[in-house]
């Protein structure tokens, strides 16, 4: 199986697997109780916290353990919101190509009666910081917006987008699961108020994310029932989750930077290899150092993405049509939507997000059956089923064998 | 892949056959927070997740293609626009027709598959040269009805694994190879329809007709009714027994609002008029009038009729007796033996 869908999840590190392997069964307490068996819990789980804040520019105490990087963008948002509607700040910003977790957070917040600018993107999805500049108001609250996108790459100028905003007075979140790993983050320099990252995107266990919020912040939890992460996040810790958590992030920090050129070179290959496919357009930044190395969005015109993805994954590889929350369903992508396309081209979105186990032959075993696939799903797709006679039929499922 | 234990079956059976098995299902509405969600009904979303089950089960991919949209346009606003002028629509021969063999093949064609497969209880039989769509063997599972309107080409890729089986013998297949839905009950009700309420359904989306005088024929006012997509031909539900005499709705006049009943004799049609005749057999027939059976319901037995040479893409239909509960909007299906000719929709005298 060729996997080039890192974006939505990555494996797990054999290094990262063994050590939440010895936590499973060495560390058996709950981190909340008051014997050794959970005292043992405790210490990993802030050991843990400790590294990965280290690694992302934050102190220990503003970081949140949550369960998923929708938990973590939902509360952050959402308590983020309520503070500065507490001051009078009711107004929200964000922009128009948002993970579904924080876009959708933003809406309830809309639907509970916050005011909302969605910041448009230019054709290449990129966000001019004076589009933001003219959408703050006296009563902005909170302006949230990721600092990688998950379809098509883009990295954004959160530290300078960060700055305009809280020069307006405003709060700053940022989505960064897409971008650690992949580009630096540090909280502390892009000075942002709050931020959220997932283990499962850079080499860790699904089911454990965090949030990053700046010392002095409320961070109100969105459950009840439990005194956990300070009164933040109720619930029992996911002790071998955070342990790998926390072994992930450290290591894909440490080499953020050269496997970022090893990722651009195999991207920039598989890049060029695509546009030697008729029709095909790379979506995103057109620079490709504007994008992280990993991620390349492209459609196939007259091809729909979702029908691409199922013809390569019956060939053993493994892409997406974006979110990994929309698949099995052929709605058209909210973020080629965003760019200016229109609901049948947004439908043509194939993503294909390379990671720590992409290798060159990964690369070749795509581009080997690409062409062929893109062609199959071109004939097929334009076929007039009902106008044609058998004999057409025929030839034409001859044209595609 | 409904979800249901025929598609499951048929899967299965092709499987055991060594064929190499995709498994898809369309999504056709968004059910969600409805009863549908909780399944029992083809295409659900609890229903994909059952198809999904199976295949994992057996061992072969599945996906699910999202036909929401074209499903609304092609069959729900039909549906609804149907009732509104007072006929009685048939969503499932639309859905057949207009929906789901055009995205399935082209799914087929998309990922090299070299035959669709189906669960529905028909036969495809080219042993006598061209390709005939026949009755199923279980002939009170039998869907041929409900497929005439296919395009006769796409016919040319398809292959109904259960057209030859029972169901006894089908749920027996399934649970043989232990299928989860081996013992999920048929599906009774329109697939996109919540709550089973069709009045409600219709009404929602502007499909109610007009409310008015239900009269008998000669013109006699005997009560008033809500509105007239809640009646069909041949109806007796909701209708004043006069004189002690049981009355049947004879003919709905959408622009008046008008329910017309009388006694069931009254209900009789030995002529239809058939509009958008499609040859399922291929070629048009070439001695009129053509001799045939004639079937105006999924259940009813098909009749002994004359159809007349086409004018215009549409045909009178002569039976040799009456038949009750002719209703415009309804699939008329021709039936040589077993064989599908072709058929129409029934259209107001």
């Amino acid at each position: 199986m060729i996997y080039l869908d890192h974006n939505a999840t990555t494996p797990v590190k054999p290094e990262v697997a063994a050590l939440m392997s010895r936590a499973l069964s060495e560390l058996p307490g709950n981190p909340s109780s008051v014997h050794a068996a959970g005292r043992l819990a405790r210490d990993a789980i802030e050991r843990a916290r400790a590294a990965i804040a280290r690694s992302v520019g934050a102190l220990p105490e503003e970081i949140v353990f949550v369960s998923s990087g929708t938990d973590g963008d939902n509360q952050a948002v959402r308590g983020l919101a309520a503070g500065a509607a507490a001051r009078g700040r009711k107004h929200i910003i964000s922009s128009r190509v948002e993970h579904p977790a924080v876009r959708e957070s933003v809406q309830w917040l809309a639907n509970a009666g916050h005011p909302v600018t969605w910041l448009p993107v230019s054709k290449d999805g990129h966000i001019d910081p004076a589009t933001l500049a003219g959408a703050l108001r006296d009563d902005t609250g909170l302006v949230t917006l990721s600092l990688a996108n998950h379809e098509i790459g883009n990295v954004y100028p959160v530290a300078e987008l960060a700055a305009l905003a809280r020069a307006g007075g405003a709060l700053v979140h940022t989505d960064a699961v897409q971008a650690l790993g992949k580009v630096p983050v540090s909280f502390r320099e892009l000075g942002v108020d709050a931020g959220t990252f997932s283990a499962h995107k850079v080499g860790g266990p699904k089911g454990v994310a965090a949030v990053f919020i700046r010392r002095g912040l409320d961070l109100p939890p969105l459950l009840a029932g439990g005194h956990q992460e300070r009164e933040r996040h109720p619930g029992t810790e996911n002790v071998p989750g955070i342990v790998g958590f926390s072994s992930a992030v450290v290591d894909a920090v440490a080499r953020q930077s050269s496997e970022a050129n090893r990722l651009l070179a195999l991207r920039l290959t598989l890049e060029d290899r695509i546009r030697a496919i008729p029709g095909a357009r790379l979506n995103g930044a057109s620079d490709p150092l504007c994008r992280v190395a990993g991620t390349t969005s492209v459609s196939f015109a007259g091809a729909p993405g979702q029908l691409v993805v199922i013809a390569l994954d019956l060939e053993g590889i493994c892409v997406s049509t974006g979110a990994a929350c929309t698949s099995g369903s052929l709605q058209p992508s909210p973020v080629l939507r965003a760019l200016g396309f229109s609901d049948a081209e947004a439908a043509e979105g194939v993503r294909m997000s390379l990671g720590w186990t992409t290798r060159a032959e990964d690369i070749d075993a795509l581009t080997d059956v690409l062409p062929k696939i893109v062609a199959r799903v071109r004939t097929a797709t334009r076929t007039d089923l009902h106008a044609m006679g058998s004999e057409n039929l025929l030839s034409a499922q001859r044209g595609i064998a | 892949m409904s979800g249901g234990v025929d598609s499951s079956t048929a899967a299965a059976l092709l499987l055991a056959d060594g064929f190499d098995v995709v498994g898809v299902t369309l999504k056709l509405t968004n059910a969600t927070g409805t009863a549908a969600s909780l399944g029992g009904r083809c295409c659900g979303p609890r229903d994909i997740e059952d198809a999904r089950v199976t295949a994992a089960g057996l061992g072969f991919p599945h996906y699910v293609l999202d036909e929401t949209a074209a499903f609304k346009e092609a069959v729900i606003d039909d549906f609804v626009a149907e009732h509104a002028a007072g006929r009685t629509p048939n969503p499932c021969v639309r859905c057949n027709e207009k929906l789901k063999f055009g995205p399935l093949i082209r799914f087929a064609h998309a990922v090299g598959a070299t035959r669709l497969a189906t669960g529905h209880y028909a036969r495809l039989d080219a042993s006598q040269g061209p390709l005939r769509l026949r009755r199923a063997v279980d002939l009170s599972k039998d869907q041929s009805y409900f497929l005439f309107g296919v395009p006769r080409e796409l016919f040319e890729e398809v292959v109904f694994p259960l057209g030859d089986r029972t169901k006894d013998e089908v749920r027996d297949v399934a649970r043989r190879f232990q299928l989860a839905n081996a013992e999920k009950p048929d599906s009774q009700q329109l697939c996109f329809v919540p709550e089973g309420d069709h009045m409600s359904f219709v009404e929602e989306r502007g499909g109610g007709g007009r409310s008015g005088e239900v009269v008998d024929e000669a013109g006699q006012v005997l009560s008033t009714h809500t509105g007239t997509h809640r009646f069909t031909i041949g109806q007796r539900k909701g209708l004043p027994v006069v004189d002690g005499q049981k009355k049947f709705v004879v003919r709905i006049e959408a622009s008046t609002g008008r329910v017309v009943v009388g006694p069931r004799e009254s209900t009789g049609r030995r002529h239809l008029r058939v509009s958008d005749v499609r040859w399922t057999a291929g070629e048009m027939p070439r001695e009129w009038p053509l001799r045939c059976h004639v079937q105006i319901r999924h259940h009813s037995a098909a009749a002994a009729a004359h159809v007349a040479a086409p004018e215009q893409g549409g045909c009178q239909v002569e039976l040799d007796a009456p038949a009750f509960g002719v209703a415009p909007g309804q699939a008329a299906v021709f039936y040589d033996d077993d064989c599908v000719v072709g058929g129409g929709w029934i259209e107001a005298d």
